[in-house]
């Protein structure tokens, strides 16, 4: 169930258009941050009543997007390593392997303490200072083992 | 050349709008309030803008094609999914200077009449998103959005659009399918956007790098614009350098610097002692040039006198350490995965095309792979519904033609040319 | 006009005509998957690419205009390839399991291979699966995505036409999926609209699943037995078996639509419980006996008897030649004015109700209709009762801008479409009509001065009409500007002008006063049986012979003949199809009635509540087993096609009727139904020329309007308006609901509670009401509640609608468990129930 905090944020997401469904994409956004990073079904139901939208229509919208995590919990901070050209060009394969033996995870998985989450992604628009990753909202830039090391131990 | 996008880019807390005023801001679009619509339009098509996002089309002849009627409602939509592999500058221009394209969009739907604007950022902008989400709400303070700006009577609000992780929503029409709340699937043409678009309302949508020539434009003139760089595509370009550089990064240059110019002077050079194998110059979709092309310039007209295209700007360096079949795998698989679904050919055939490379480059090739990738290539070009299918055929094509045989070699030998590996 | 080149052949079409019309008008088909001549063009398939001269890349045919001067390529090396192309990359994901698929032998993609190649294989790469196993989407929809296209036709058919919205696609690039929310069960219409678009395997039949291969089924070209729409459909057999019903694009008005009942209902054909022997009553019981017999002891029983204690009662989804036998039978045979087709209305309703809404001038056709400025919808939950007009009416709503106005007291499926929804008390059609006639005097008062309707509404005050109807003064002047702004006025008049006739007065005064003011306006009927209207055009009705003609003894309808049984003064009653004991409002009268009757001969498929009443048992026979005509509700004549013999020793109903008439006549009828149809058009004009060979192919001409299938105008008919007046029993603390009923979905009249598909859609009675009520009595949807009338009491599953109004509850008909005809007391009150949790 949505907090109310969350309903808020939405019906404010609401007033920036000119009709309710436009809101679906802020609505799940929120939604998801609200469920910890994950979207589940009844926030669909809670979405599709608040903005007049069949249910189907909410699942559709979600399941184009990638970052919206449906059914798919995620840790504490979710790692995304850009592995597109010019990442790989400057050794994100490297970065990515080394990371999967830091957090003894594979790609994809959530370490056991639910803290960590490694994904791949495609570029983010940080090409210029490759090799980057995202931690939840913070884009980290000109990675280097060393430098992930350091950043894992900083986060709780 | 004097800095006119990255002008601020250096200056502390451009962002803030005291600062930004402060450093001249905000003074093109109180002029061009004083202006007629029509007047800066012509402007606009007098300085021989053409988009960057892109496609390279006039900006002033695309703001023309909005009906002038006022009962009407219009919409400017700024596209910043800046989604092409290879490209950061939309990101540079919003992380740091957000008010220079707040400045830019307000100018232009004070043009084309339109009261309501929605900037398309990427999800993963979160940090550009809420700036943007600051810095209209300074501006709304300050008075320069909202209702009867600067007693002007002009009404304009703008708002912030999240994407979430879709590439395609940097295809426009598929971009206003997303502000809609639908499946962001593009929309078939005509009509255009400029009759149809958001909301069934004539709609604008242009770069945000586009937009951000603009306040310039108002400021210093069309024809001040016009003379830098080339005739055909004038004004100054951020080039987006990545890969086996020295200094990669943002570069805003006059249209039409040579890859040569920028990889070695302004870049510092290659990486490391490796020599240079290609150059993708426009964005992962442009097919990329070699060595002897690197003295062609960077721009719209010369770059497609090449097979290839300027694109977004993003000019990826590689140097001989690079397989050109891992490089075009990886290329592909972002298109299958990108791939929205709507049409046959993109949506079977950039992953049929990535299943065979990812073998190839697996050391699984089979005989006739090659010619099976071309096969498909032509099989998918040109028949797809909107321009990402072609964009895949595109890279994949640029790497077969100049680089087939290290294609081969991996078939034969199962095994890369290049690391032996 | 433009003129363009097709393969080298100029030929001129009109504007705006898309390439793929233009080339198939030609001569030259053009493959597509994604292509549906009803739906929103999307373009996505790329089936239909062609080359146009000039341009650089094929465009897509189905999406592009012609234009002017054009020269289009449709068959060149390019175009080829393009096509063998497109179906090398829907086949890399496709599952390939042909000899299990249902669809196997007419599947669209199947038979474009076959036609345009590729015929080898280049894809050797790991397939995309979306799933292991087939899985269900409804009680009739079972699902297997490794074979979709991606056409989507299912997600627009189901958007755009049925209004369900309810299948969306999932995912994106090749992980596109179209399904459900979740995957989980359908909540729709179930009318299985998406299996028929689906070009593949994809949507497939549940109830049809592994039983035939399409090419060892039999079918016959026939028209549904449900409602009053029409719909053209093919039912297909194997072995004698009914196993699958199925739309034709383009063909028939309902095109390729049909409804769940439609779709599914027909297996009431193959029940094990069908009659198969005439059955008589010997010492008390119903023993097997020959037709011999059988006719001999109805011969017998009616010989000696007066006419005026003689009644027939046959049900309207017999065929037009049927009735007509029938009405010959009883009144020219028999001597009798006692005859009816419907328990359901009082006989003094129906003549209103076909005077008001004009049938005795023809017949409406439902596109000439929807042709109007303003379209107003009253009496009639046209979503439920009426599913096929309902989509016809959303489709072409979207694409003409005209005023849609729909008032009934339940929302509706169709709201959506409206741009103007009022909701009215039940019963009070007559106050909203009269409002609305008086709101467009207001605007036209010199002009109207002297019209009769106007002056008959002297002493109606407009804020009574108001309080009665319960709505506002602003929503019907809203309406009422519209009407006036109109030059033509389409109304769409349905089954509550039946239930409470009072409305009639108001409709014919409506229409009166818009016709005065020189408006065109045009008046469609909407019943909920498949030949009610011919039922009365044949002079199936105790107030008018056949084509409306005027009699000189009215006699007693459904009504008075058990009225005049329970004095017993009913010796011989004959009864076909037609359920009197369970369908009559106030059933205990109803048995009782009949069982006073002398000698009760009912004729049915089934051995139904009134049957085991009955001396005489005549098993006849099913829609399915025949051949005659049905009269839909616009009056379109249209023929029925028999696929099957009659089971065991059943016989066709003409056949039955002809062998009674036979033992008074021997000239009594032709010996076969296209001779009676012969016989009607000599002896009812409106019959005269209607023309039941054209097959409503769709064209650039007729939009599946096929005028020539349409009665004429009755020569004479004196019809009039009754008198009427709707009661409402008073409104009480722990009754606070006002009662009302009409068809369900899934069901309509006796012979769907007979289809076990259809009984599987719905798990027992429901009440509806609004989810506003629901929410101020702390009920939701699902529940199951108690609903407490003054006679009778039953515990039913709780259904909400959002925009219903406050105050209404509804019951359909025909659940065994609600039993409406308890709640319902003779005459025309609304009772009033309380509702409670269970
Ligand atoms: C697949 C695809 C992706 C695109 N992505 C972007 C993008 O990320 N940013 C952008 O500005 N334009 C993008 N475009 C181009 C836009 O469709 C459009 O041409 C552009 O926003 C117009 O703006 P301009 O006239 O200022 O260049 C993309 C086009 C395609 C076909
Ligand atoms: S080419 Fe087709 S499938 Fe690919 S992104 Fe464009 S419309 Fe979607
Ligand atoms: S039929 Fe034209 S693209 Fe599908």
């Amino acid at each position: 169930m949505l907090s109310e905090k969350a309903k808020k944020e939405i019906e404010a997401a609401m007033q920036k258009y000119p009709n309710k469904r436009s809101a679906v994409m802020d609505a799940l956004r929120i939604a998801q941050q609200d469920g910890g990073g994950h979207l589940e079904k009844p926030d669909m139901e809670e979405i599709g009543r608040m903005l007049d939208m069949r249910l189907v229509e909410v699942n559709a919208a979600a399941a184009f997007y990638t970052m919206y995590k449906i059914n798919k919990p995620i840790g504490k901070y979710h790692i995304q390593v850009c592995r597109n050209i010019s990442c790989s060009l400057l050794g994100a394969e490297h970065l990515i392997k080394h990371m999967e033996k830091a957090l003894n995870v594979k790609t994809g998985e959530t370490t056991s303490d639910k803290k960590f989450t490694l994904s791949t992604v495609e570029c983010l628009g940080s090409c210029g200072t490759a090799p980057m990753m995202q931690i939840n909202d913070d884009f980290h830039e000109n990675l280097t083992e060393q430098k992930i090391d350091e950043l894992l131990r900083k986060l709780e | 050349m004097e800095k006119i996008l990255l002008k601020n880019l250096d200056k502390p807390d451009a962002h803030k709008i005291e600062n930004y005023i402060q450093y001249g801001g905000y003074k093109a679009f109180e002029s061009a309030l004083k202006l007629k619509p029509d007047n800066i339009i012509q402007m606009v098509k007098d300085s021989g803008l053409r988009g960057r996002g892109g496609a390279g089309f006039s900006t002033g002849l695309k703001w023309s094609f909005i009906p002038k009627d006022p009962t009407i409602a219009k919409y400017l939509c700024c596209n910043a999914d800046e989604g092409e592999p290879g490209t950061f500058k939309d990101r540079g221009i919003i992380d740091n200077d957000p008010h220079l394209l707040i400045e830019g969009m307000a100018i232009a739907c004070y043009a084309i009449g339109a009261s309501n604007a929605y900037i398309y950022i990427r999800g993963e902008f979160a940090f550009g998103a809420n700036r943007l989400d600051a810095a209209i709400k300074e501006a709304y303070a300050k008075g320069y959005l909202g209702k009867n700006i600067q007693g002007s009577g002009f009404n304009l609000n703008m708002y912030v659009h999240r994407g979430f992780g879709a590439y395609i929503c940097g295809e426009e029409t598929a971009l206003l399918e997303s502000i809609e709340g639908y499946r962001a699937q593009p929309r078939k043409k005509p009509p255009f956007p400029a009759l149809a678009g958001l909301y069934g309302k004539p709609t604008v949508i242009n770069n945000v790098e586009t937009l951000s020539c603009i306040p310039a434009i108002i400021e210093k003139g069309p024809e001040w614009f016009s003379k830098i760089g080339p005739e055909k595509s004038p004004g100054p370009k951020i080039y987006c350098v990545s890969g086996h550089v020295k200094r990669p990064g943002l570069y805003e240059l006059p249209m039409g610097t040579t890859a040569r110019d920028l990889i070695y002077n302004h870049c510092g050079g290659m990486l490391t002692d490796k020599p240079l194998k290609a150059v993708i110059p426009g964005g992962v979709s442009a097919p990329m040039l070699t060595p002897k092309d690197l003295d062609t310039p960077l721009d719209f007209d010369s770059l497609a006198a090449k097979g290839s295209m300027l694109g977004s700007g993003a000019v990826v360096v590689m140097d001989e350490s690079t397989c050109m079949v891992k490089t075009a795998y990886i290329v592909n698989r972002f298109f299958s995965h990108e791939s929205c679904g709507k049409c046959t050919p993109c949506r079977d055939g950039t992953p049929w095309l990535t299943n065979v490379l990812r073998r190839i480059e697996h050391g699984e090739g089979k005989p006739g792979d090659v010619e099976l990738l071309e096969s498909l290539c032509t099989n998918i070009f040109g028949r797809t519904f909107c321009p990402l299918g072609d964009g895949a055929v595109m890279a994949l094509r640029g790497a077969l033609k100049n680089f087939r045989e290290e294609f081969q070699y991996h078939i034969d030998h199962k095994r890369c040319m290049v690391s032996g590996r | 006009m433009v003129t363009v080149k097709i393969n080298g052949k100029e030929i001129t079409v009109e504007d705006n005509t898309l390439i793929l019309d233009a080339a198939r008008d030609a001569g030259y088909d053009i493959p597509t998957f994604c292509y549906q001549a009803d739906l929103v063009g999307v373009g996505s398939c790329r089936m239909c690419l062609v080359e146009i001269e000039g341009q650089k890349k094929l465009q897509p045919s189905c999406v592009t205009p012609v234009l002017h001067g054009m020269s289009i390529n449709t068959e060149t090396q390019q175009v080829m390839s393009a096509r063998s192309s497109m179906l090398e990359f829907l086949l890399a994901n496709h599952a390939m399991d042909c000899p299990v698929c249902d669809k196997g032998g007419e599947c669209e993609l199947q038979d474009m291979v076959y036609k345009f190649g590729p015929h080898t294989g280049r894809h050797s790469e790991p397939k995309f699966k979306f799933h292991e196993k087939d899985y269900q989407l409804s009680p009739v929809i079972i699902k297997n995505s490794n074979r979709c296209v991606q056409c989507m036709k299912c997600v627009r058919v189901c958007r755009e036409v049925v209004g369900a919205n309810v299948l969306g696609a999932l995912g994106r690039g090749d992980h596109q999926e179209p399904s459900s929310f979740f995957r989980h069960f359908l909540d729709c219409d179930q009318d299985g609209n998406c299996i028929e678009v689906c070009p593949v395997g994809c949507f497939m039949r549940l109830p049809y699943r592994y039983q035939a291969r399409p090419w060892d089924l039999k079918g016959s070209d026939t028209i549904c037995s449900y409602c009053g729409v029409g719909c053209r459909m093919v039912i297909e057999q194997r072995d004698g078996v009914v196993l699958r019903a199925k739309a034709q694009l383009g063909v028939g008005l309902n095109s390729e639509t049909l409804c769940a009942r439609g779709r599914f209902g027909f297996d009431f054909v193959n029940h094990p419980e069908r009659l198969t022997t005439p059955l008589i009553r010997k010492s008390g019981r119903l023993e097997p006996a020959t037709w011999e017999e059988a006719i001999n002891t109805i011969v017998e029983n009616v010989r000696s008897t007066n006419g005026a204690h003689i009644g027939g009662i046959a049900s309207p989804r017999l065929t037009n030649e049927e009735l007509y036998l029938f009405q010959k039978l009883i009144r020219g045979v028999l001597r009798s004015p006692n005859i009816d087709s419907t328990s359901r209305w009082e006989q003094n309703a129906v003549e209103s109700y076909v005077a008001a809404t004009g049938m005795n001038e023809g017949g409406v056709s439902v596109f000439d209709c929807l042709e109007a400025d303003t379209v107003l919808v009253i009496g009639s939950h046209l979503s439920d009762e009426n599913p096929v007009t309902d989509y016809i009416v959303r489709r072409i709503s979207a694409n003409r801008r005209m005023n849609l106005i729909i008032a009934s007291p339940r929302a509706m499926k169709l709201d959506s479409s409206a741009n103007t929804l009022l909701r009215h008390n039940p019963g009070t059609e007559n106050a909203v009509l009269n409002s609305l006639a008086l709101g467009v005097f207001a605007a036209n008062a010199d002009k109207l001065a002297n019209n009769d309707s106007v002056k008959a509404l002297k002493d109606s005050r407009i804020e009574d009409l108001l309080t009665l109807a319960g709505v506002k003064d602003s929503e019907i002047n809203t309406i009422a500007q519209k009407l006036h702004a109109s030059s033509t006025v389409s109304i769409i008049a349905g089954t509550e002008f039946l239930r409470f006739p009072e409305g009639t007065i108001g409709l014919a005064a409506l229409k009166n006063i818009l016709k005065s003011l020189g408006k065109k306006v045009l008046v469609m009927p909407t019943l909920d049986r498949a030949n009610q209207r011919g039922a009365w055009e044949m002079g199936v009705h105790p107030n008018f012979g056949p084509g409306y003609s005027e009699l000189r003894e009215k006699g007693r309808g459904v009504d008075g003949m058990l009225l005049a049984a329970q004095n017993n003064q009913l010796d011989v009653l004959y009864v076909i199809g037609s359920d009197i004991a369970s369908m009559y409002p106030e059933q205990e009268l109803a048995v009782s009635a009949l069982q006073k009757v002398k000698f009760l001969v009912v004729q049915d498929m089934f051995l139904t509540d009134t049957a085991k009443l009955a001396h005489v048992v005549l098993p006849g026979s099913s829609f399915g087993e025949k051949d005659g005509t049905f009269t839909n509700q616009e009056g379109r004549a249209q023929l029925i096609k028999k696929l099957l013999p009659t089971p065991g020793k059943a016989k066709k109903d003409i056949d039955i009727i002809r062998a009674i008439g036979e033992h008074f006549d021997r000239s009594f009828g032709p010996k076969n139904a296209l001779l009676v149809l012969d016989e009607i058009r000599k002896e009812v004009p409106m019959y005269k020329d209607v023309n039941l060979l054209f097959n409503n192919r769709k064209n650039t001409e007729n939009k599946l309007d096929n005028k020539a299938s349409l009665v004429a105008a009755a020569d004479s008919a004196a019809l009039s308006i009754g008198e009427f007046k709707t009661k409402v029993e008073r409104k009480t603390p722990d009754a606070p609901f006002q009662l009302v009923t009409g068809n369900h979905l899934f069901h309509s009249g006796k012979y769907s509670r007979m289809s076990r598909t259809l009984l599987g859609l719905v798990q027992g009675g429901e009440v509806e009401i609004s989810e506003e009520d629901a929410n101020s009595l702390g009920l939701k949807n699902g529940d199951r509640v108690k609903v407490r009338g003054r006679a009778y009491e039953a515990t039913l599953t709780l259904r909400t609608k959002r925009g219903t109004k406050s105050g209404v509850a509804f019951i359909g008909e025909n659940f065994d468990d609600a039993p409406i005809g308890k709640f319902f007391r003779r005459g025309d009150d609304i009772p009033r129930v309380g509702i409670t949790k269970a």
